[in-house]
């Protein structure tokens, strides 16, 4: 009790905790999509504390990457294959998390106002995360690091002008080499986790000053959110560690017994630059845009801007659907497109891994034109939205 | 009752990607593996059967110039340095080789080498003008000086029928051959194999050792003709080299799982018990 008053006096520790926890209202009508925000963080913290146990062992040299990975690591080192399981797994399951939060959010229409901020934020994150993921996937120096890397970096040529140094820069050599190695390095253990953690902190803030949406997409006066709320703590924290540990138990059986879909065979093949490996693809997280990029199979510039598009459209969401109904709930127009979007992006995702040929090449068109109609069909549905609402007076 | 509904509609979408981006993009790139042929069906069947005492004879006025059978005190002729300059590759020690490779591959093999193995440029001379009785002599005298298969682990079949060109680092296990002479010989260096039980799928790596052209074709690497038994033994071993830690994962993961599974009721418990105090 003494210590606490100690600290209150010093830190202002009561005020904190009523702010933060205690006297903050999370609406009653959310559902477990809304716990993914908390998992995500949870994925995160894992991340960092079994990136930093791999870091004692993992050596940034093009000579001793890929021993240190897949001898010293996966096994001398005491529980070293645990961490990097753990590791793996856990950047291919954030991403999950991830597309399901962002899913969430554009269904619910959580990036509308007065959330645009949280919006934005997080899809700074989610690039962040990209790119830590991307840098990070090199560091293992096997065949599909090596190829992933070099055929990622090499889109970057086709920029106008500075395009060809720009590439040479990014690598810091004329091909991927020790230098690309290293400063991937760098990027991936120090600079971009920082910004994510600073991002994250941002991102967390904003959510509590313009607090959680809800599935009907109806704000919650000020006055009435204690009375229509459940406190932040300990009523909505102890579903959250409810909904934690299940998620718990299926991230470790991922990790335990059905690891191999965040390893790739081929990246046990230290890497070569005089073989190309038959195949190439992503990671299977990027596979939706790196098919946007294949799909325009007729012109790589094309493909490339669409690639480049495809990547941000998402972020501009809240100036392109504009529509007063937030909720896809009450939107049935919306509806139909969030889920032919959805259902867009896994058929985009299976097809980036197929060999892009034949019918595979046409399909993977078809899908980059459906991914983009979405973007395109929400102005049309808000325009008839908005007229409707000024029709019907205030149905909604 | 809604989350739940939440929940199996993810669950479908993320069922539906896996397979689409594993197990169906898999088929895709790499299409079916055939299953391996360790019969060598296209080389004539024969029973082989012979004096040993004859045999050894004759292994050592045909064989022993480049072979050693360390079992049986023969040493080769040549010594390993010529060996790998002359044919660019060390010449295996046949102690065991009785054991480990078919009867009807080997007589056929040391006639013609180089159809047996399906590799034209392989380093041993044929010995056509041996006849099948001669070959059938030299058979059983190293079948009597060679370990039954039942004894051989699969890194001693490995050694005897992989290492002269493959190494296996991380087990500490050099190519007999020097790496410069083997890119001569097989236009690349033989791939380390300790990670190799994880790099290809067990049912390629049963193909491909039985015979290397189905899976790549115009490869360098020759049919050797392997049991049936060997050939597992080595596969098994390479899988065990490259996870070595199954096991222990195994088992850890179920402790993992079962105090997760009971923090979860815990959880629940602490939830039910502060949501029923909502009104
Ligand atoms: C002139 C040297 C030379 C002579 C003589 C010779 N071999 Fe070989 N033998 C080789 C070389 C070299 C290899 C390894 C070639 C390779 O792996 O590419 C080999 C490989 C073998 C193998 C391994 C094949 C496998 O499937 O793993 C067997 C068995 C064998 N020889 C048996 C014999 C027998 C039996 C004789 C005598 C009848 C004999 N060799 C005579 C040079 C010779
Ligand atoms: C005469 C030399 C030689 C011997 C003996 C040999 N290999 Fe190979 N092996 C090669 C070469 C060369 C390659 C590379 C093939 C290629 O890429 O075309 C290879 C490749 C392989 C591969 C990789 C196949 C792939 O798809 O990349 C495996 C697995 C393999 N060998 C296993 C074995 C095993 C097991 C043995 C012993 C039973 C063995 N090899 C004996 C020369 C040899
Ligand atoms: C490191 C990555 C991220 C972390 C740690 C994180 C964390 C959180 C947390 C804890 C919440 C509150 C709980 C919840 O509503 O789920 C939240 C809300 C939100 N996040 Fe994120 N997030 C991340 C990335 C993103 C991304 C990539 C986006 C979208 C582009 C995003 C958009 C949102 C939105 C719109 C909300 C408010 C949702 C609502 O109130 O309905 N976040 N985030």
């Amino acid at each position: 009790m003494k210590f606490i008053d100690w600290l209150d006096e010093r830190l202002a520790i009561r005020q904190l905790m009523k702010v933060m926890l205690l006297e903050y209202y999370v609406p009653k009508n959310i559902n477990f999509l809304w716990s993914f925000g908390v998992l995500i963080m949870l994925v995160l913290i894992i991340l960092i504390v079994s990136g930093i146990f791999l870091l004692m062992y993992y050596k940034p040299d093009a000579n001793l990457a890929f021993d240190s990975v897949n001898k010293t690591i996966m096994m001398d080192v005491e529980f070293g294959w645990l961490f990097r399981h753990v590791h793996a797994v856990g950047a291919s399951i954030m991403f999950l998390v991830l597309f399901i939060h962002m899913g969430r959010g554009i269904y619910y229409g959580s990036f509308k106002p007065p959330r645009e901020l949280v919006w934005l934020t997080g899809y700074f994150l989610f690039i962040l995360m990209a790119a830590t993921a991307f840098t990070g996937y090199l560091l293992p120096w096997g065949q599909m690091s090596y190829w992933a890397a070099q055929t990622i970096t090499t889109l970057f040529e086709k920029i106008p002008v500075i395009g060809p140094d720009l590439v040479i820069w990014i690598r810091g050599n004329y091909i991927v080499a020790d230098a690309t190695l290293t400063r991937f390095f760098a990027l991936h253990v120090v600079f971009l986790p920082l910004l994510l953690i600073f991002v994250t902190v941002v991102h967390l803030y904003a959510v509590r000053i313009v607090g959680s949406n809800n599935e009907d997409g109806i704000e919650i006066p000020k006055e009435e959110k204690k009375k229509k709320g459940i406190p932040f703590w300990p009523v909505f924290m102890s579903k959250e560690f409810f909904v934690m540990s299940v998620f718990l138990i299926f991230f470790f059986w991922l990790v335990f017994y059905k690891f191999d879909f965040a390893m790739d065979p081929i990246n046990f093949t230290p890497a070569n630059y005089l073989q190309t490996p038959p195949h190439i693809y992503p990671e299977w997280y990027f596979l939706a845009f790196y098919e946007v990029l294949r799909g325009f199979f007729f012109s790589q510039n094309l493909g490339l801007i669409a690639f480049v598009l495809s990547m941000l459209l998402p972020m501009f969401l809240p100036w392109i659907d504009k529509s007063p109904i937030k909720s896809g709930n009450h939107r049935p127009l919306f509806k139909i497109a969030f889920w032919i979007f959805v259902l867009d992006f896994i058929f985009l995702t299976v097809l980036g891994k197929l060999p892009p040929t034949g019918l595979y090449g046409w399909l993977g068109f078809v899908g980059s034109l459906v991914f983009f109609a979405f973007f395109i069909a929400l102005p049309i549905i808000s325009r008839i939205e908005r007229k409707e609402l000024e029709r019907g007076g205030n149905k909604q | 009752m809604k989350d739940l509904k939440i929940l199996a509609i993810i669950s479908i979408l993320v069922i539906i990607t896996y397979i689409g981006i594993e197990p169906f993009a898999k088929h895709e790139m790499h299409g079916t593996v055939p299953p391996p042929d360790y019969n060598y069906l296209d080389l004539p069947k024969k029973e082989l059967t012979g004096n040993p005492e004859q045999g050894k004879v004759l292994f050592k006025q045909n064989c022993a110039s480049c072979h050693s059978v360390q079992a049986d005190g023969i040493s080769a002729t040549m010594d390993k340095q010529t060996a790998q300059l002359s044919f660019k590759v060390v010449p295996p020690d046949l102690s065991n080789i009785a054991s480990i490779i078919e009867p009807h591959f080997f007589a056929a093999f040391v006639k013609d080498p180089q159809s047996a193995t399906k590799f034209p440029k392989f380093a041993m001379p044929g010995m056509s003008y041996l006849t099948d009785e001669q070959i059938g002599h030299i058979y059983s005298y190293l079948k009597s000086v060679a370990k039954p298969q039942e004894k051989l682990t699969g890194k001693d079949i490995l050694h005897d029928a992989c290492t002269r060109c493959h190494s296996v680092k991380y087990q500490k296990i050099k190519a007999q051959t020097d790496p410069k002479y083997l890119n001569d010989y097989l236009g690349k260096v033989p791939p380390d194999l300790s990670l190799m039980g994880k790099a290809k799928e067990e049912e390629y790596l049963a193909t491909f050792i039985s015979n290397p052209q189905v899976m790549l074709p115009g490869t360098s690497m020759p049919r050797l003709g392997l049991k049936q038994e060997s050939a597992e033994k080595v596969i098994a071993y390479l899988d065990n080299i490259a996870d070595p830690h199954k096991e222990e994962r195994n088992k850890l993961g179920l402790w993992v799982l079962g105090y997760l599974v009971v923090l979860a009721g815990l959880t629940y418990a602490w939830k039910r018990k502060i949501w029923s105090n909502l009104h």
